[in-house]
């Protein structure tokens, strides 16, 4: 994966667990170019291992000095969230990779309707960007648990607040997927990020009312689970490398020096997919990449989230 | 010659078949299209809100009177295309996400049906066709760009430049139209039998 070397400018706690970061190059240069729904992978060398976690670019996609990130202090993380939150300062230095977008805005959509739960916000910060300066027609709804977790509610009243609807959960209200997306004309595109829940419920709502597929993006950091130790033999290299439990089968083969491919490190993207060649035990499947057939046929797996419960799994690597 | 632009096989047309996940249908057919919107009928009827847009143009038979019967739907029947056309048009501006499109008719009426949806955001391969009537092709001369429609054989004289076009299978979903080459270009004159293959 290559790399850049960003510094850290400044922290700004901006509401309940989320903090902002702003990066700029460390040597002082301008930033790679991206468009808004990019993310960064973030490279936390830990003490005794190292993270990667992938954070959606939120500042304006034309400002090539700054890039901004927002990491949610995840209660139940294995450590990549809690690192940002606490061993990174202003004017440490990290690795990042460079932008990827896979979340991108529609070139051909009439209508733009951006669903945002929580932290999920974050991509459509940077794409609205891009929808104010090239005119795209678009409206944000943006749901979040309680005034003090919506991290960037009075940032979006300040700048678009008649394009932005905001839920307030604890004061009851919630958004109503079915009324929302009856209503949209001919040719919206939806995008939704957030959580799992949220996001799931809003695919199978457009899928029941008749939206085709590829009117229907959506995107979730999904973080691997954790699960129980194993082994991995790798039969090209024939390398065995121990998976830990509160470890992705990606990070143990990166930290073992194995050259895996990884994108969203999240299991949409289909990068990372490798061929099981067996196995003494059950895999678990946790991307929404694979289809279920793929996934009931044993054969492959996406390591960024996936693993197995087993004594050992066999790859083709 | 436009690279990459073309397909390189002619289109594959269905039978029309409700799609059950929607919230409302358009089904356009046009003349010898009844019979396909009749058949549509005779499948359990979906839930939602149907609208039927039919002109008779270029019919054999006359289906309205069994269209009018066979259709528990808002029926609109229109003398010309061109007025099936603007109504389709007004519709679309209105209409909502959900919306399935059905179309059945001879080429040139699906493809121009579809392409007033393209331009509402609606990508060609989500209006379901089914193919009747003539199998008549347009043909795009590569040469003069006019299109020359309701070619029915292998060799058509283009209606743009005269040139004796060959009619490939290779298919513009942009123009709704087969590509047409000279056919005399080496040896002007020497045009081969023309035969009628597209009935
Ligand atoms: S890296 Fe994208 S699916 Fe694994």
């Amino acid at each position: 994966m290559s790399q850049l070397q960003v510094k850290v400018a400044s922290i700004q706690d901006v509401s309940a667990g989320v903090r902002h970061f702003t990066l700029v190059d460390a040597s002082g240069g301008e930033l790679p170019a991206f468009s808004g729904g990019s993310h960064i992978v973030v490279t936390m060398p830990a003490p005794g291992r190292t993270y990667r976690n992938a954070y959606s670019l939120l500042s304006s996609p034309e400002d090539r000095a700054h890039y901004e990130i927002a990491v949610h202090r995840q209660p139940q993380s294995r450590g990549g969230s809690i690192y940002m939150h606490e061993a990174v300062k202003v004017g440490s230095v990290l690795d990042i990779s460079y932008p990827v977008n896979l979340f991108a805005l529609s070139r051909v959509a009439k209508h733009h309707l951006l669903i945002a739960g929580g932290i999920g916000i974050t991509p459509f910060m940077a794409q609205i960007h891009d929808l104010e300066r090239l005119g795209g027609d678009y409206s944000l709804h943006y749901g979040f648990r309680s005034r003090e977790h919506a991290a960037f509610a009075d940032a979006l009243k300040g700048r678009v607040s008649q394009r932005a609807v905001c839920y307030d959960e604890s004061l009851g209200q919630r958004m109503d997927f079915d009324a929302l997306l009856r209503a949209q004309p001919l040719g919206t595109h939806v995008y939704a990020c957030g959580p799992q829940g949220m996001v799931e419920a809003l695919v199978a709502t457009a899928r029941a009312l008749g939206w085709p597929e590829h009117h229907i993006h959506s995107e979730q950091f999904l973080a691997p689970p954790v699960g129980e130790p194993f082994t991995l033999k790798l039969s090209k290299s024939e390398l065995e490398i121990t998976v830990q439990g509160d470890m992705s089968m990606l990070e143990a083969l990166e930290a073992a020096g194995v050259d895996a491919p990884s994108l969203c490190r999240g299991g949409a993207c289909g990068r990372c997919e490798l061929e099981v060649l067996g196995t003494d035990g059950q895999l678990q499947h946790h991307d929404h990449y694979l289809s279920d057939a793929d996934k009931a046929s044993g054969r492959k797996i996406m390591p960024c989230v996936s693993r197995a419960k087993c004594g050992y799994l066999e790859l083709n690597l | 010659m436009e690279r990459g632009y073309w397909i390189r096989s002619k289109p594959v047309y269905t039978a029309l078949l409700w799609n059950d996940k929607a919230t409302a249908h358009a089904v356009l057919a046009e003349g010898e299209g009844g019979l396909a919107v009749l058949k549509l009928f005779q499948q359990a009827l979906p839930e939602q809100p149907i609208t039927v847009f039919y002109s008779p143009a270029g019919a054999d038979k006359d289906y309205l009177p069994a269209l009018q019967a066979a259709v528990d739907a808002d029926l609109r029947v229109f003398e010309t295309t061109a007025d099936l056309m603007a109504a389709w048009a007004s519709y679309l501006a209105e209409a909502r996400m959900g919306l399935r499109i059905y179309t059945t008719g001879i080429e040139k009426f699906m493809w121009d049906v579809a392409e007033t949806a393209a331009s509402f955001g609606i990508l060609n391969q989500d209006v379901m066709k089914e193919l009747t009537g003539s199998l008549a092709r347009s043909v795009y001369c590569v040469h003069c760009k006019s299109l020359t429609h309701e070619v029915t054989s292998n060799i058509a004289t283009c209606g743009g430049c005269g040139r004796k076009l060959f009619v490939r299978d290779h298919f513009s979903r942009r123009m709704g139209a087969y590509m047409g080459l000279m056919v005399d270009a080496e040896n002007p004159g020497e045009v081969p039998q023309i035969e009628e293959i597209y009935p």
